[in-house]
Formats: structure tokens, C-alpha cells, sequence
């Protein structure tokens, strides 16, 4: 077996960066009120993905955004058509889309469907009315209760993602929000502890004292309850933000924390080939015309060296509940976890923050609330 | 040899930023010593330090040709530091010379240092030669700063000569004056060799260059050379003068200034103040040298990571032969594991060193809170200096408790004389004069103890004058005051790093600041860490630093694993600047911080 990063790739992102309004918290790369551009970036994303060359087979695909689904469904369509043309399903194929509740009509359902989209993720953020406001979201419970409906008479692998931590939100707003979530009966929930990213409004609300976070006990306990919660429905925790019935965890995102390679197209899409990291430019302009006019459109990249390389592994590796095989982790990276660790979680293991066995290694319950505290001790 | 009737010798004094730089390159500019090609701003500094602080720190010699009425002068133009740490190193380069120009903005007047500098001069039996610089700004109030220098240092106005180093107006004035007024070294130059060490430097090529100002005999390469008081012989390879590079001379004659280069590999061989002689026929005295210098600060230097020790302790080792102003004893912490305690003249010389030490040696250290230095009477009589608060012995040994003073002489605007006061008497001041420049300018003199002045009283200076206030003291000596021992305890255990000494008067409320600093300081941890002040047994403030409870980056996925891993890796980059205290990370901020927490 190659090491992980060297194997064939078997999974393909698509940014899709258009959305009707940026929220206050979102740092994605995206383009708010700017539809004029669409027709141009589904033109652009023809010209990327021919640089393929060869139509590709992949075991799972990933069109996430800004939102796909704001797509009128004529050019979803035409998008769906496109990127089917350069990757064919094999195996056990996913096929996931981002969508918003807003706007999600029946149109676009069967578009979706239609063209083999099978899991479908809605990013419903929460259910109270107080707590979209201050997120900036433009649906409300009624909205998302009718779109799971009609959602439902053509998939059966919906995902929710929610968000909590939010300024104002307590923790029986939280809890209420989990039951409502529960109650629509999804086979999988993301939920995200609400992060102030540098650029955003949030951030600079923050900053200048009018958006206060959270006190850090209230997120503790928040977090707390979605993990009993989830689990007392049936749900398994598979990795720090994410919960699935048996056998529905996302594989497509299982592949980033594995360390394999996956494609990447489209502004700000990341890709992972050949043991080098590379980002797309996130300006949405500025990858147009570079793709237009035959130029890379890539930002950043690195080449990450063998141990760098075995290190994120392990932190990504630890972000899975499973945590890491060790055996596996040696095939795929070529390190020993033993060496990597060495000297630096002895005292995690103490605190109980980590458990240590001869086979794995893997974050406790306790250690999943400080992860990053961890993680960083090991890169 | 050149004739010593034709030798002047002298340096150049003055307040920081009155120009002393820029006259010395429009005097080393005039005389052709440099061209303008080579010409560069502030010639003299050599050290990248002193460039970026705009100071000259360590004495430079540099000998200027000139020719007047039909003669040739060798005129050593010694240079001399500016700053109120190194009065030391003004007094070393004033004994190799026999006069100084003493320079005074036509705007700012007289100011602390003009006054410190021109009392050493005075004190050396220096012929002073007074200049009004900066005569061309655009505001000047030269006939204020006259009435000032003649109110303050009792310079008669007509002596006082006028002048712009930068527009090079009455450079031929001064070099006349130099001339003139200053004496002529003395010294028989056939008579037993007798040179004063007055600075050295180390050069990788031909190890030590030791500086010298010959007093009688000569000295020329191939001579066997002693040192009297190191007792060592050494054969003379080059002598020569700085012009301002190294220029090898045939010898050097009484009255001159200049260098040797003797194949001497250990720079802690040769000690400033030193005597040179011949050792076949050598003086019958050496020359009286100098007082070793006093340290009055001192601080912890550590390597962060322990296995530099041994580098510290080499390029401390570098850095003390440069500078004999500096001492380094290793000590340990608990806190700190191994390190060294350093001395210093003051802390702009402690910047100085720890700066050099980060960007020459690129060491990263974790510098303790400076303290000055006390002396206990011992209940047994005895007395005992301690540079390390830690090293405070139980209150019931100590019969007497003393620190330094200092008489500070402050020259400040009319207008804020009542703060200054106040501020003075906010830190146990002891007043003792006011005394009107002019009108609107006044010089206070009050005694202070060195503890209370030097962290920040110069800024605050600054902030209550807007800047126009300036001030310099001098060690009087040491004086018993009630000082405790003030400790921090961190989840329970002794900080001895973060130790430090106060006025019990004051212990309680900065005690109080100090846990309040280092609450900020600390970030959170997997658990609760108290934080405590203590005097001896009892405990006199408290903080408490809450335990992290959540600390997890919501999204990973496959466009965030690169911005995410270098997230992670600067939080990383941040913690290797935390010495791991027991369970508890504490930054090197944190020992800092002590400093912090003065008035609020």
C-alpha cells in the first residue's frame, strides 16, 4: 500500500461562491449579489476542470460554497451536467450539496436529484427566530421544517448544521434547538461552536465591544449536552463537530482527515495532489480571469516535508473520534505515532485528556473540548 | 613620533541629540580624515545598536590632521557616550585627554546631561571649550541658553562660541580653539614607557586591539610590552591610529592615542585603566586607572531552551570583553533553570546587552525583572550585597535593610515643577533644591532611591513635560529603608524568579497589581491556577486564572487544513516563549510584568 498521500485520488471538491446575502460570521469565499457573474464562473469551471485532461473516477463529490443551490435551476443543471462529465462514479458513490432552506424550490430539488446527488447538507444554523436574526440567516423554522419535507421525497441522506455559541444564545435555547433538529430526522448533524474569523463583521463587532462571545463554561456546557444529546438519539460521534446514524458519516470529509489526496475547482477550492497543498485564489474576479486567460489560478501552495506531513495526519487523525490506528497511521505516513509523540502528551494523558493504548491513540471526551491545546503540543 | 606641542586631546560632551556626531563628522569631513564618499551619518557609531538609538556607548578614538599657522596637529578627537548609564565610560574617555568641547542646543538649552558631563570634565581638570550648536535652526533662543550656561555651569558668554555642526558654520573657530585653548600634552618622551588602556576590542584577525593614550616613552612594534597590573608581557606587533579605520603607525609618542595589537588572544587579559610599559625598563608606578565600574541593576538572563546555556554563556563571555561596564555570574532558578545573573550600569545598558544578545547570538531569552542591588546588615554585623531577590535571607537575620540613592537633577519647564514634585514624592523623594535657569526653565535636585527611578522615570518625565524635561543622577550612596521581600506564588508554588523587593508601604498594592498583571499575562489552563502575593508566611493579594473549559476549532475540512495547521503552528511559535512552571505555562512576559504595576 503507497503512503496515504500518494494514492490515486478518490474524492473532488467544487466551490460554488455565490450566495443572496454574506453573513456576519462567514469568511468563506464568496460573492454576495453578484448573479451577473455566474454564467462567467460556469464557463471559467469548464476550462479548469479540463485540465484534467481524461474524465477521472471519484467515490465521492462535494459541491459546497457560498451556496450552490443559489443557482437558478437551469444553471445548476448546467453545472451538475458539467462537473458529471469530468468525474465518474465508482464504488459506493456520495454526492453531496451544500444548500440553504431559503430559496430551495422544488426545481432545484429534482435538478439535483436528477443529475445523482444523493446526500444533501442544509445549513439550518439554528431554529430560533432571535438567533437567525443575529446570525443574519433570511429563513426560519417553518422554512426549514417544509424544505426537509420535499427534500426528504428524494433523499435519504440529509444533513444539518447548526450553530451554537451564539451572543444571546443559552443553553435551553441550545438544547431546544437540538431537539427541533432531531425532530426533522436527519441521518447526520454538523454542529459548530461559533467562530469570530479575522475579516468578518463579527470580528470587528467583537473587537469594538458591541458583539460579546460567549463566556467560555456556557460553550463548554453547550457542547457538552450536543454530545449527550446526540448520542441518547441514536446519533454517533465520528469527529469533533460531526454526528451520524450508523453508517453515515460523510466520506467525502473523511478523506480530508485521512490524508489522501482530492481534487479541488473553483474559487478558494483547495486541492491536495502529490503530497502539495494547493489553494485556489479566493478572490472570485481574480480567479475568473486568471482561468480565462490560461494562468494558474492557484494562491497558495506548500509541499509539506515527510514529517510535516506524518504531523498533520496525526492532528487531523485526532480530530476523529476513532483517533488514530497506529498500525494504519505507519502505513499510511511511513512514522511511528510513537515517535511523533514522544515527550510531548505525557502530561495529556495524565489530565486524561488523552488515551493511549498499544493500538491507538485517540482525544477523550474531556480532550474534545481542548483539542487545539492538544494538537498544537504535537505539531 | 610627532611632538607633543603639536598634540591636542579631547572629546566632545553634550546632551543627546545636541549634535555631537554631526560636528565630529564635519570636523573628520574638513580635515579630509574621511571624504564625502565615505562620509556617513554619525561615523562614530559603529555598533548597529547605537545606529538604531542614535548613541555612541562604547569610547572611539580618532586622530584628525589640521593644519594651522604653518603646523601640522594631531588632533585625537576621544569620543564619549551620551546617555546617563555610561558616566563611566564618559569619565574613562575624558582621562585620556586634555580637553572637551562641550556642546548645547541654541534651542533646548542646558539640559541634565550637558550639566552631568560638563561637572566629569570639570572634575578631570578638563580645559572646556563651550559651543552654542545648531545656531542655523530656525528657532533659537541663544541668548537664554547663554544666560544658562553661564547661570548653571558659571561659563563666562564670551568664550562661548557659536556654531552648526551641520551647516558647518565656525568649524574653523573650533578647530582654532582646539587648538589654542587646550594644553598641550606633557611627557618625556625618552623616559620609561607609561600608556593608559582606556578601551578594547576584539577582532577576529588579529585578537585583541587594546586602545591607549601614551603618557611618556614610546611605543613602536617589536617592543616587549607589559602590563602592570595583569602582570603579563607581550611582544608588540603593530601600533597605529584610528583615521578613522586602523592606520599602522611607526610608533606612537607621549600624548598620543592610538592602538596595539600584540598577538593577545584573550581579551580578558587586558583591562581597561591598565598601564602599559616597556618590560625591560618598566615605570616605576603605574598611572592611577580607574575605579572598577559600579553595576546598580541587575537581572536573570535564561535560555529558553536549556541547551543554549553554554552558548549564553559564550557570547556573555564576548560581550563582557567588549564591555568591562558588565558582569555575569551563573545562577539558578527554579523557575528558570540555569541562567546567569548579569549586572548592568543602568537599563538602557541592560537593553543594549539583551538586545546584541538576541540579534547577534540569536538566543532567546527570558529576561527577569531588574532589581538594583542592596546591601543588608547582617544581625551578626556583618554586611552583604544581594543582586537577586531571592537571595533575601529570613527578616529576622537582616538588622538593617539599605538600598541606593540617587540625586537626580532634573531640568524641566517652570510649568511642571509641582508635578514633578509630586511624582518625586510618590516615590519616597527626598527634596533638596529648585533653582531657576531663567525664567521659564528650572533644575530640581531631589534623592531618590535608585529602585523608584529606574524603571520609568524617564518616561514619565517625558509624559508630564511633554518631553522637554530631562533628568540624570548619580549614586550617592545607600541608605536603611523598610524593604520587604515580596513573593508570587503560582498555583502553590514559589515563583522565586518573579521575587521582588519593595517598600512595605507599598507591598500591598502592588502586590495586588502584580497578581493582577500576571492574571493577564498566564493564559488559561486545563485547570484553576491561583495566583498569590506574600510577604514571608502571609499572604497579602490573590487572583485566580479560571480554567480553560473550551478550546476546539469548529471546522476542518479540506480548504481549511493549510490556514488551520498555521494557526495552530503560531499559537505553537507563541508557547516557546513559556517557561513550564510545575503545571504551569508562564510567558516570559509575565517576569516582565513585575515592573508594570508601579502606580496603579
Amino acid at each position: 500500500m503507497p503512503l496515504a498521500h500518494l494514492r490515486q485520488p478518490l474524492a473532488a471538491y467544487i466551490h460554488v461562491p455565490f450566495c443572496a446575502h454574506r453573513c456576519g460570521y462567514c469568511d468563506f469565499t464568496l460573492v454576495a449579489r453578484r448573479d451577473d457573474l455566474i454564467d462567467g464562473y460556469l464557463q471559467a469551471l469548464a476550462i479548469e476542470l479540463g485540465t484534467l485532461g481524461e474524465p477521472r473516477p471519484v467515490e465521492t463529490l462535494f459541491f459546497g460554497g457560498g451556496t450552490p443551490t443559489h443557482l437558478d435551476a437551469n444553471r445548476l443543471e448546467r453545472l451538475l451536467k458539467l462537473v458529471r462529465r469530468w468525474f465518474v462514479p465508482t464504488g459506493d458513490f456520495e454526492f453531496s450539496v451544500e444548500a440553504n432552506p431559503a430559496g430551495l424550490g422544488d426545481d432545484k430539488i429534482e435538478v439535483l436529484a436528477d443529475h445523482g446527488v444523493n446526500r444533501i447538507s442544509l445549513g439550518v444554523q439554528s431554529f430560533d427566530s432571535a438567533i437567525l436574526q443575529q446570525l443574519e440567516r433570511d429563513h426560519d423554522q417553518p422554512t426549514v421544517a417544509d424544505v426537509v419535507t420535499r427534500l426528504k421525497r428524494r433523499f435519504t441522506n440529509l444533513s444539518l448544521d447548526l450553530i451554537f455559541g451564539v451572543p444571546g444564545q443559552t443553553l435551553s435555547l441550545w438544547r431546544e434547538t437540538l431537539a427541533q433538529a432531531l425532530a426533522l430526522q436527519p441521518q447526520h448533524l454538523s454542529t459548530y461552536g461559533l467562530t469570530f474569523e479575522k475579516g468578518t463583521a463579527f470580528w470587528s463587532r467583537r473587537r469594538k465591544g458591541t458583539l460579546a462571545q460567549v463566556p467560555d463554561d456556557l460553550e463548554y456546557a453547550m457542547y457538552a449536552a450536543t454530545m449527550d444529546n446526540l448520542a441518547a438519539a441514536g446519533f454517533e460521534q465520528y469527529e469533533l463537530s460531526n454526528f451520524a446514524r450508523p453508517g453515515r458519516a460523510c466520506r467525502h470529509n473523511e478523506a480530508y482527515w485521512a490524508g489522501v489526496p482530492y481534487y479541488g475547482f473553483g474559487p478558494g477550492a483547495a486541492r491536495y495532489l502529490n503530497g502539495r497543498r494547493e489553494t485556489n485564489h479566493r478572490s472570485v474576479t481574480t480567479w475568473l480571469s486568471r482561468v480565462r486567460e490560461g494562468r494558474s489560478p492557484v494562491g497558495d501552495s506548500e509541499q509539506l516535508s515527510p514529517e510535516e506531513r506524518a504531523r498533520e495526519a496525526l492532528v487531523l487523525g485526532l480530530r476523529r473520534t476513532a483517533g488514530i490506528d497506529r498500525a494504519a497511521f505507519q502505513t499510511a505516513t511511513g512514522f511511528e505515532v510513537a515517535a511523533l509523540t514522544a515527550g510531548r502528551i505525557a502530561r495529556y494523558v495524565t489530565d486524561g485528556l488523552v488515551k493511549e493504548t498499544d493500538t491507538a491513540l485517540r482525544l477523550t471526551r474531556e480532550g474534545r473540548f481542548v483539542a487545539d491545546s492538544v494538537i498544537v503540543d504535537l505539531l | 613620533m610627532m611632538d607633543p606641542r603639536y598634540i591636542r586631546n579631547f572629546s566632545i560632551i553634550a546632551h543627546i541629540d545636541h549634535g555631537k556626531s554631526t560636528l565630529a563628522d564635519q570636523l573628520l569631513l574638513k580635515t579630509g580624515t574621511i571624504t564625502q564618499r565615505e562620509f556617513r551619518e554619525q561615523i562614530l557609531d559603529d555598533l548597529d545598536v547605537e545606529r538604531e538609538r542614535g548613541i555612541t556607548i562604547k569610547a572611539r578614538a580618532v586622530a584628525i590632521h589640521y593644519d594651522y599657522q604653518g603646523h601640522t596637529y594631531e588632533l585625537n578627537l576621544v569620543d564619549t557616550p551620551g546617555h546617563v548609564d555610561f558616566h563611566y565610560e564618559v569619565s574613562r574617555s575624558l582621562a585620556a585627554c586634555e580637553g572637551a568641547l562641550l556642546l548645547v542646543d541654541a534651542f533646548q538649552g542646558v539640559q541634565a546631561q550637558t550639566v552631568a558631563n560638563a561637572y566629569a570634565a570639570i572634575n578631570s581638570d578638563l580645559v572646556i571649550i563651550p559651543c552654542v550648536n545648531k545656531i542655523d535652526l530656525p528657532v533659537v533662543r541663544t541668548d537664554e541658553v547663554l544666560d544658562e550656561m553661564h547661570t548653571v555651569l558659571g561659563i563666562d558668554p564670551d568664550e562661548v562660541l557659536h556654531i552648526s555642526g551641520k551647516s558647518a558654520i565656525g568649524i574653523d573657530d573650533v578647530f582654532k580653539a582646539l587648538i589654542e585653548r587646550i594644553p598641550a600634552p606633557s611627557g618625556d618622551a625618552s623616559g620609561p614607557l607609561k600608556a593608559l588602556v582606556f578601551d578594547s576590542k576584539y577582532d577576529n584577525y588579529r585578537g585583541v586591539v587594546t586602545y591607549v593614550r601614551v603618557r611618556e616613552g614610546r611605543i613602536a612594534a617589536g617592543k616587549k610590552i607589559l602590563f602592570m597590573k595583569a602582570g603579563v608581557s607581550h611582544e608588540v606587533l603593530e601600533v597605529g591610529q584610528f583615521r578613522p579605520h586602523m592606520v599602522k603607525c611607526d610608533e606612537l609618542g607621549p600624548g598620543q592615542v592610538g592602538y596595539i595589537v600584540a598577538g593577545i588572544k584573550d581579551l580578558s587579559a587586558v583591562h581597561v585603566g591598565d598601564t602599559v610599559t616597556e618590560a625591560n625598563r618598566p615605570a616605576a608606578q603605574p598611572l592611577p586607572g580607574y575605579k572598577p565600574p559600579q553595576q546598580m541593576v541587575f537581572c536573570g538572563m535564561y535560555p529558553i531552551e536549556a541547551t543554549d546555556f553554554e552558548k549564553l554563556r559564550e557570547e556573555l563571555q564576548k560581550m563582557g570583553l567588549n564591555d568591562a561596564s558588565f558582569s555575569y555570574l551563573p545562577e539558578t532558578s527554579d523557575a528558570l533553570g540555569f541562567g546567569f545573573r548579569c549586572g548592568f550600569l543602568g537599563m538602557l545598558h541592560m537593553e543594549i546587552i539583551q538586545q546584541r544578545l538576541e540579534k547577534e547570538a540569536q538566543i532567546d531569552l527570558i529576561q527577569t525583572a531588574p532589581n538594583v542591588t542592596y546591601e543588608l546588615l547582617m544581625a551578626d554585623g556583618a554586611t552583604q550585597r544581594v543582586d537577586n531577590p531571592q537571595d533575601v535571607p529570613n527578616t529576622g537575620m537582616i538588622k538593617e535593610f539599605r538600598e541606593p540613592i540617587v540625586r537626580v537633577n532634573f531640568i524641566v519647564p517652570a510649568a511642571n515643577i509641582g508635578s514633578i514634585m509630586q511624582l518625586c514624592e510618590d516615590r519616597r523623594g527626598t527634596y533638596k533644591s529648585t533653582e531657576y535657569l531663567g525664567p521659564t526653565r528650572a533644575q530640581i535636585v531631589y534623592e531618590l532611591p535608585l529602585a523608584e527611578v529606574i524603571y520609568d522615570m524617564h518616561d514619565k518625565l517625558k509624559s508630564i513635560t511633554r518631553g522637554y524635561g530631562t533628568m540624570d543622577y548619580e549614586v550617592i550612596g545607600f541608605r536603611a529603608a523598610d524593604l520587604v521581600k515580596v513573593d508570587i506564588l503560582v498555583k502553590g508554588n514559589r515563583v522565586d524568579a518573579l521575587a521582588t523587593i519593595m517598600h512595605r508601604d507599598q507591598a500591598e498594592r502592588r502586590g495586588r497589581g502584580l497578581c493582577k498583571r500576571l492574571k493577564e499575562e498566564i493564559s488559561k489552563h486545563q485547570f484553576e491556577i491561583p495566583i498569590q502575593a506574600a510577604i514571608g508566611g502571609r499572604i497579602i493579594a490573590r487572583e485566580t486564572i479560571q480554567a480553560l473549559r473550551k478550546n476546539v476549532t469548529a471546522k476542518c475540512y479540506g480548504g481549511d487544513v493549510t490556514r488551520k495547521r498555521k494557526l495552530w503552528a503560531k499559537q505553537k511559535e507563541g508557547k516557546k516563549r513559556l517557561k513550564q512552571f510545575g503545571q504551569v505555562e508562564i510567558p516570559q512576559k509575565a517576569f516582565l510584568s513585575v515592573l508594570e504595576v508601579g502606580d496603579e
